[in-house]
């Protein structure tokens, strides 16, 4: 059959060009699939240094000053920033710090090594902070100045310490390539800041962040208020997941607190893991704070579970029933907070179908700034689609539509009153981490808050959910807005958002080799 | 170029019966997990570790289903441009769509579970198009074909 092929007259002009045409047609074809995919991969590609001034396109959101030549999408990772040519002379993120002449009054020296941890029996390659991970709990009071002296002894990728929820001047947010360099082997670190407002809060690296953090280079910051701590009992449990491994305190094991009948507990639950996690208890209790900011006029709630999102804090006040028995507070049906008499036990109460919505729990309060009237308006809609991100290809995190590198950087001047408008249309759910400040929820898809304030720095966002949330522009510097489920933001689910005329020394990568991610 | 068409379209049918096979282990690790005790939520699942060792499976599937497969697939849609088999670009186009509408599926089921039930029966469609693509092939010979430049092409 072949041989008819042969036999055939070729050399005419017309099939001549038939079969120009038939060798250049899949050519063409597979030029037209490549090419673009090629385009792609080397537009995600991140240099190996750079600055987050010069990722992704400022976006100034709706409502701001209209600025000649301020608008429009850049897009590129040499788009002009506005801290480069906004100001002469730009304010750098190291400026802001706490009073230098001031003494601390709270001092702590934290070492931190790269080791193994025994976990539940099992030996986990790890992180500790004085030998232990978690590390040592911080505990001041509200109004003191905290001073840390790190000193990284072997942990080889660098690390840094960001004060999880803590509201500390730009230059002590720990952020590798952003706030400070990554701390390397020998070197130390002091970070200063006041604990402005009191509640719980947490520390951990934000170098390497997604493996470190994993790995257990973390720890518990307890502010308590200048009145004390209503409750007698004031214990913290921090929930960790070791390779698998669930953990209170770095303990596979339920944490039992000494207590007497009828004494009231205080349980800062602090969720530091990758996931939401599920919190209820076997009595009634009270929701006394949200990420270490009080609940006005909290009620006694009963049989209805609450979520800790990732990154979150969650306080609850349960009393030790008078009967000898303890009270159990689950976190998630793994473990347990068991508080009361010595050897008195409770039974694992079952998981609540019902949940508390913190939009409509406690009773109203003043905010001390007006959302109905905001300065400026931004969107941060999450997405997943397919592409290229630092070269990988994958069904990538979006943000406003676009990939990292070329992500918003939130554009705000100091006083703004800034509305975000967060949706998620990525199919899983996404714990919304801003550095540096405390937002207000104002509605969930689309249904206003009617209970007390609820301020958050750590959002759980599920699926198909939208937030409406605010906040007071009231602390310059360069901060990130991403996902603290840390494998999201290694993945690109990265925002910042930037005060005007601010710059910073430090970049990604570098001779630091900054990671913050 | 025959051959590698035929290789590649196998390779996809087979990928998604490997599919098949490594999510129902990860299932079937994960309820003997269960009834021993563990306990799986969202801060489980996100957690580094393995806490059974079928966790793997779900790992490959995401693997294969985010990267493999569809790599396959476009490399199989590239390599038909220069088959010279008639309808050798049409089936490879269909396995093209059929594994974007598996992976739109497999996303959609995290929102929409009816949408997972659909990935299961668009695997099905896939592996059959994929097989079927391969066997085409069979037996072909340049007879199908009347340019002149099937003279390169060996004889089956």
């Amino acid at each position: 059959m072949a041989g008819h092929s042969r036999r055939r007259p070729a050399g005419t002009l017309s099939s001549g060009f038939g079969r120009a045409l038939r060798i250049a047609l899949p050519i063409v074809a597979t030029v037209a699939i490549v090419a673009p995919l090629g385009w792609l991969w080397q537009d995600s590609r991140v240099p190996a240094a750079y600055s987050v001034m010069d990722m992704g396109y400022p976006d100034y959101g709706v409502g701001a000053m209209a600025d000649p030549g301020m608008s429009g999408p850049g897009g590129h990772m040499q788009g002009q920033m506005p801290g480069h040519h906004m100001a002469a002379t730009p304010r750098l993120v190291t400026d802001m710090v706490a009073d230098p002449t001031r003494p601390a009054d709270v001092r702590v020296d934290l070492v931190t090594r790269q080791q193994m941890l025994t976990i539940g029996g099992r030996s986990i390659p790890g992180f500790t902070v004085n030998g232990m991970s978690p590390g040592p709990e911080i505990r001041a009071r509200q109004g003191q100045l905290i001073e840390v002296h790190l000193h990284n002894e072997s942990v080889v990728d660098g690390v840094t310490l960001h004060w999880h929820g803590v509201d500390v001047p730009n230059a002590m947010d720990g952020v590798a390539g952003v706030t400070q360099n990554a701390v390397p082997v020998g070197g130390e670190f002091t970070y200063r800041f006041v604990a402005e407002q009191s509640g719980s809060y947490w520390y951990h690296s934000h170098q390497v962040s997604n493996p470190q953090v994993a790995g257990g280079l973390l720890g518990s910051l307890v502010v308590t208020p200048k009145s004390g701590v209503a409750q007698q009992v004031d214990v913290s449990a921090l929930a960790h997941t070791y390779g698998g491994v669930r953990t209170i305190n770095g303990k596979a094991a339920d944490l039992r607190v000494p207590a007497r009948p009828g004494q009231r507990v205080r349980v800062r639950v602090t969720n530091t893991d990758n996931g939401p996690m599920k919190i209820w208890a076997s009595g009634p209790y009270r929701l006394l704070a949200t990420d270490g900011t009080d609940v006005h006029q909290p009620t006694e709630v009963s049989g209805r579970s609450v979520t800790v999102t990732a990154g979150g804090r969650t306080d609850l006040d349960v009393k030790v029933p008078s009967d000898g028995s303890a009270v159990r507070v689950q976190l998630s049906k793994a473990t347990a907070v068991i508080v009361g008499p010595p050897g008195a036990d409770a039974p694992m109460p079952p998981q609540p179908t019902a949940e508390l919505d913190l939009l409509a729990y406690g009773a109203l309060a003043p905010l001390g700034f007006d959302p109905a009237h905001p300065t400026r308006q931004f969107e941060y809609r999450i997405g997943r689609r397919p592409g290229f991100v630092k070269g990988l290809p994958g069904l990538w995190w979006s943000i406003n539509g676009r990939l990292y590198p070329h992500v918003p950087m939130y554009v705000v001047r100091e006083g703004d009153v800034v509305v975000m408008h967060i949706a998620n249309h990525s199919g899983e759910v996404h714990p919304m981490h801003l550095h540096g400040h405390h937002e207000v929820v104002l509605a969930r898809n689309g249904v206003a808050a009617t209970g007390s304030p609820w301020w958050v720095d750590s959002l759980n966002v599920l699926p198909g959910e939208t937030y409406d949330i605010a906040f007071v522009a009231n602390n310059p510097g360069i901060w990130m807005d991403h996902c603290h489920n840390l494998k999201h933001a290694a993945q690109g689910m990265i925002a910042h958002l930037m005060y005007e005329g601010f710059d910073t020394p430090y970049r990604i990568g570098g001779p630091a080799d900054n990671q913050p991610e | 170029m025959r051959t590698a068409y035929k290789v590649l379209a196998y390779l996809v049918a087979a990928e998604v019966a490997v599919q098949a096979m490594v999510v129902v282990w990860f299932v079937a690790g994960l309820d003997k997990w269960v009834e021993g005790g563990g306990v799986l939520d969202k801060a489980a699942m996100e957690s580094e570790g393995t806490p059974f060792p079928q966790v793997v499976g779900i790992m490959a599937h995401g693997i294969n289903g985010f990267f493999v497969i569809p790599g396959l697939a476009l490399l199989l849609l590239i390599i038909s441009f220069f088959t010279k088999v008639r309808g050798a670009i049409k089936w490879a186009v269909v396995v093209f769509v059929l594994v974007i509408v598996q992976g739109q599926l497999g996303g959609l089921g995290h929102d929409f579970p009816w949408a997972g039930a659909l990935h299961g029966l668009n695997a099905l469609a896939l592996f059959s198009v994929a097989l079927y693509a391969g066997r085409r092939l069979r037996g072909t010979t340049v007879a199908v074909v009347e340019q002149p430049e099937a003279r390169t092409a060996t004889p089956v």
